[in-house]
């Protein structure tokens, strides 16, 4: 037996690997202008989101110095009390003291969309990851396992992509009041049993066949650690690339709920629309008169699913070689 | 393949039993239905009371109900609804399918029709100005905020163009007078949308035996266009056609939004197809024959294509399904998915297990569409 | 002539630079003659069939020569033929029997089909059962039961798969055809039957063949010439015997013995060591240079010229390989 001679701990060699791995992948996504495009956009609406606390400060600032009774009893730039009682008429046109206009409860609309930029990133991105977790786990062990485990997920998935997850999300809406957190669990729970698990299965059953799986069960790792050393860390990649599109879904349907008022989230980009809809702005022909009150939110919305999308069709094209360019 | 076919129609038959029955028990299960609020009204003597429960059934235990609903769910009879009673779910939903099936049909068929060309285009010249517009474009209107797109519609065709109606199914003060109700123009429409599919198929199936291309296109557009000809005159000639005129003039908007915000599923899975196949050795053999570029394309290439189309044809049926409700609330389209929305506000359940349980049977209608379409495409299949 | 190529060159652009794939090649190819190119995977024998046939990824970039090629009305060089031009010219002309014969027939085809659309796509006047005749023809002569027309691909095994893709190849009576690795995926037995009676149809029908194999033994069985490809250029061609019996590069010395012979003495079994070049930046001078025992100072700086040594034996080295002299390869 001669011994191993190991300069390094093995942490760090695979920290080492990791960071190339890392570099190599990074210098592919260069390329892709649209991932670069998405990520521009969320690292965009990230800082847009955290830069809420300022708004009120400049704002007070810059129009209250004189007035500040006024901004301390009416809060003009609260987004779910606020007032502006200076201006005549609420819902008014944007305007300097209110970039985007206020709604018809004279709320500032650019103050809205800030305060529910970090809600929107916290469901997407929460929902997404039970989802992947959920989708991860049940994939590597239906194609580890196979026999009834595998059936049972299978018919599992057939039966909730039978469902069309809005209409059951609406319905669960009159169970129980469906908050930010509830509605991020639960759509990341539904969507954790649908289809993702198809998807990842296939990718873990390539995984299976290999090698290196025959020689871990040789030297008789459990089934437990097969699936979570060898199997899952391989089907990671997959794993991350269907949270970037679970992010779009996610939020997506917050703003659908929301816009139809059947969520009880008290402030998000969908309720913005919401409220414009109940009060009757989005009726008839009067609907260009009031762009403010859901252009700015539904572009909001908008601008960031699809940034997602893109950045994981971005990161499909690295990780999936069949769309690799030659 | 009657074999297949036969195995596939028992499977799906067990799958909505399960699906009948997970919808019936969450429903069940939801707090503070319609029949209680109904039955607190203090005005209602304990008799009548008692009675109304019999009649909808509440005396019983739920267990039972679940028993009663299967048997009658058996002979396609789905209870009365609460909110427009007494008519029965059964008459509600036959009144409404037609319109949310052709709202789903046609703006399906036209995505896909839609999304296989422009897929394959962009495939083929990959990195091209056509491939990189197309995608952008696509995912856009994939991820786009669909009421942000039925707004922006109604109000760009409707409010600055002019040239559409805002909303809704017909305009009242038109029909005010008419000689017929708008549901049996509706179904007639569709009728004659039908017949043109069917001669259109026909056409389709002639013109492939054909050899040469010009007798195949002579073939498909000769029969297209005398169809549409003789059923537009059809039409005028019976009197109706300003009521129609008005029908088709309300569904063009929600029919665009719907296929705008669905086109890309299918170009997407087109292109990222068509990338693989190129790659294949007979699309080179296709080419070192001789053949034209286009024919290389379509012939070989597109056709191998097809077969993940149809997949996610199925895959992505919830997410039409989804986007339907949406374009039907926003466009005040008395579909199944407005109906929907209406009986979760009543909460009108029968209503709501109703439509849930038509839309399960829908879904697996299309399923068995896919399989049958995938079994004729594709030669390897042979169950 | 029939075919005469002329210091072709062609270039696959990359991020890092070309990769000269085809640099510099020439030979000629006459009615009833068969050429064979053999070569290690990699060094760009592939790409010249697909160069002459135009059937190259968009990253290619001709470099120069030409492809004179005469069907009977005088040669046309096929590098600057019009896309549309050249199309007549494919499967007419020259036809191919790919690399994978089993993908290269389309799985949602008919096979019979799938020929006939050759030609009908070059003969357009043909009558559909005189094409569906014809097809009846082909497979008789390859050996298939002209029953099996109607089937699809994924009926066939390996073996008929490759013989339909022989009776494609031969469906619009080209003048030449190139078959690039025409047997790799069958096993021994059947390789053999398939290569002798592809021999046995090309003599019957006087066609000009090119083989493409990394596997002299095969093309020694079915050429009547024989070239040596090593990255990108042809290091030697003379006819098949002298080839065995005296080949004159040191890179054609080391490959005839690097496959055991069943046939006469027996000899020393040798391996070339080390790796062929990288075609993005090949060693200057001779390509084989760092490789070769017999290589000096003059190898890796000059590029030796591909010329005539003897009659029809064209030898691209400063120091050939005398007759009975021994050169041996060492491990690094």
């Amino acid at each position: 037996m001669t011994e191993m001679v190991v300069a390094e701990p093995l942490w760090k060699i695979r920290l080492k690997l990791w960071i190339r791995s890392l570099r190599t992948g990074w210098e592919l996504f260069k390329e892709k202008k649209l991932a670069l495009f998405g990520l521009g956009v969320i690292i965009f609406f990230a800082i847009f989101g955290l830069l809420y606390p300022l708004y009120p400060v400049v704002m007070k600032n810059l129009f209250w110095k004189h007035d500040s009774f006024g901004y301390q009893t009416f809060m003009p730039y609260d987004p779910i009390v606020g007032f502006d009682p200076d201006i005549m008429s609420h819902p008014s046109p944007p305007s300097l003291r209110h970039p985007l206009g206020t709604d018809p409860l004279g709320r500032d609309i650019l103050a809205m969309i800030m305060y529910s930029t970090p809600r929107e990133f916290v469901l997407g991105i929460t929902a997404a990851l039970i989802t992947v977790i959920i989708g991860t786990i049940i994939g590597a062990s239906a194609a580890y396992y196979g026999g009834v485990i595998d059936t049972f997920f299978m018919r599992l998935a057939d039966i909730v992509m039978l469902f069309p997850s809005l209409a059951l999300l609406m319905v669960l809406s009159a169970f129980m009041e469906l908050t930010l957190f509830r509605l991020a669990l639960i759509m990341g729970i539904l969507a954790g049993f649908g289809s993702i698990t198809l998807v990842l299965k296939a990718q873990a059953l390539t995984v299976k066949v290999r090698p290196f799986i025959d020689a871990a069960k040789s030297t008789g790792a459990s089934d437990a650690y097969i699936i979570f050393k060898h199997i899952i860390p391989n089907i990671l990649p997959l794993s991350f690339l269907y949270m970037m599109f679970n992010v779009t879904g996610a939020i997506f349907t917050e703003a659908v709920l929301s816009f139809l008022g059947l969520a009880n989230i008290r402030m998000s980009w969908g309720v913005i629309i919401q409220m414009a809809e109940s009060s009757g702005y989005l009726m008839g022909a009067s609907i260009g008169m009031y762009w403010w009150l859901w252009l700015p939110a539904g572009v909001c919305i908008t601008l960031l699913c699809s940034s997602f999308y893109f950045l994981g069709r971005g990161l499909e094209e690295i990780v999936n070689p069949r769309l690799r360019k030659r | 393949m009657l074999k297949f076919l036969g195995k596939r129609v028992l499977q799906i038959v067990v799958l909505l039993f399960i699906y009948v029955t997970v919808v019936y028990w969450l429903i069940e299960a939801m707090p503070g239905s319609f029949v209680d609020q109904y039955l607190l009204n203090p005005k209602l003597t304990p008799e009548i009371r008692e009675n109304l429960k019999r009649q909808f059934g509440f005396d019983k235990p739920a267990h039972i109900r679940y028993l009663i609903y299967m048997k009658n769910f058996l002979t396609l009879d789905l209870g009365i609804s609460f909110s427009y009673f007494p008519t029965r779910v059964t008459t509600i939903i036959a009144e409404r399918l037609p319109r949310t099936v052709f709202l789903f049909v046609t703006s399906t068929l036209v995505s896909y029709v839609l999304g296989y060309n422009l897929g394959k285009r962009a495939a083929w010249k990959r990195s091209g100005l056509l491939d990189k517009t197309t995608t952008f474009v696509g995912i856009v209107f994939w991820t786009i905020f669909l009421p942000l797109l039925a707004i922006f519609n109604i109000w760009l065709f409707g409010v600055i163009l002019k040239i559409l109606p805002l909303n809704q199914f017909i305009d009242p003060n038109l029909w005010k007078s008419a000689p017929l109700s708008a549901q049996t123009i509706f179904i007639r429409l569709l009728l004659t949308a039908l017949v043109f599919l069917i001669v259109f198929l026909i056409a389709l199936l002639i013109s492939n035996r054909l050899k040469t291309i010009p007798a195949k296109k002579t073939v498909l557009y000769t029969s297209s266009i005398t169809t549409i000809v003789v059923s537009i005159v059809i039409w005028i000639l019976s009197g109706y056609s300003t009521y129609a005129w008005d029908i088709i003039k309300h569904m063009v908007l929600p029919v665009l939004t719907l296929t705008l915000y669905s086109f890309a599923g299918s170009m997407l899975v087109m292109r990222d197809t068509m990338l693989d196949v190129i790659r294949e050795d007979y699309i080179t053999t296709a080419k070192a024959k001789g053949l034209p570029d286009n024919v290389v394309r379509d012939k070989h290439a597109a056709r191998n294509a097809l077969l993940p189309l149809v997949t996610n044809f199925v895959i992505s049926l919830g997410f039409t399904v989804g986007g339907g409700i949406i374009t039907e609330t926003m466009f005040s389209w008395p579909g199944i998915g407005r109906a929907y929305l209406e009986a979760l506000n009543t909460q009108d359940t029968p209503l709501l297990i109703g439509l849930l349980v038509f839309t399960g049977i829908f879904v697996l209608i299309a399923h068995l569409v896919a399989d049958v379409l995938y079994a004729v495409l594709d030669p390897r299949i042979r169950y | 002539m029939l075919l005469s190529v002329r210091d072709l060159r062609m270039y696959y652009k990359t991020k890092m630079g070309y990769v000269k794939a085809v640099d510099g090649i020439s030979f000629d190819l006459d009615q009833g003659e068969s050429l064979g190119i053999v070569g290690e995977s990699g060094c760009g024998k592939t790409s010249i069939s697909m160069t002459i046939l135009r059937l190259l990824p968009d990253n290619a970039e001709f470099k120069g020569g030409s492809v004179l090629f005469d069907m009977g009305n005088g040669p046309v060089d096929l590098v600057n033929l019009p896309e549309s031009e050249m199309r007549k010219y494919r499967w007419r002309g020259i036809s191919m029997i790919f690399q994978a014969a089993m993908n290269s027939l389309n799985p949602v085809y008919k096979v019979g089909d799938q020929i006939i659309e050759a030609i009908q796509n070059h003969f357009p006047d043909m009558p559909l059962d005189k094409a569906r005749q014809k097809v009846a023809e082909l497979f008789t002569l390859v050996g298939l039961d002209p029953s099996r027309m109607d089937q699809y691909p994924h009926q066939y095994s390996g073996g008929m798969k490759q013989r339909a893709v022989i009776a494609m190849a031969l469906a619009c009576d080209p003048k030449i055809i190139i078959a690039d690795e025409p047997t790799t995926a069958l096993d021994v037995i059947v390789q053999d039957r398939i290569l002798k009676e592809i021999r046995k149809i090309q003599r019957k029908l006087n066609m000009a063949m090119i083989y493409i194999s990394h596997d002299i033994a095969v093309i020694a069985e079915v050429s009547d010439k024989i070239a040596v490809m090593y990255a990108g250029k042809f290091v030697e061609l003379a006819d098949a015997v002298t080839i065995f019996k005296q080949p004159m590069h040191p890179y054609t010395y080391g490959l005839m013995h690097a496959f055991p012979s069943t046939v006469g003495e027996k000899t020393e079994l040798v391996t070339i060591p080390g790796e062929p070049p990288n075609l993005l930046n090949p060693p200057k001078g001779c390509r084989f240079a760092p490789r070769c025992p017999k290589a000096d100072s003059v190898c890796s700086e000059v590029e030796p010229e591909y010329r005539e040594l003897e009659k029809n034996h064209f030898v691209a080295c400063h120091h050939p390989v005398q007759p009975k002299e021994v050169v041996r390869f060492y491990a690094e």
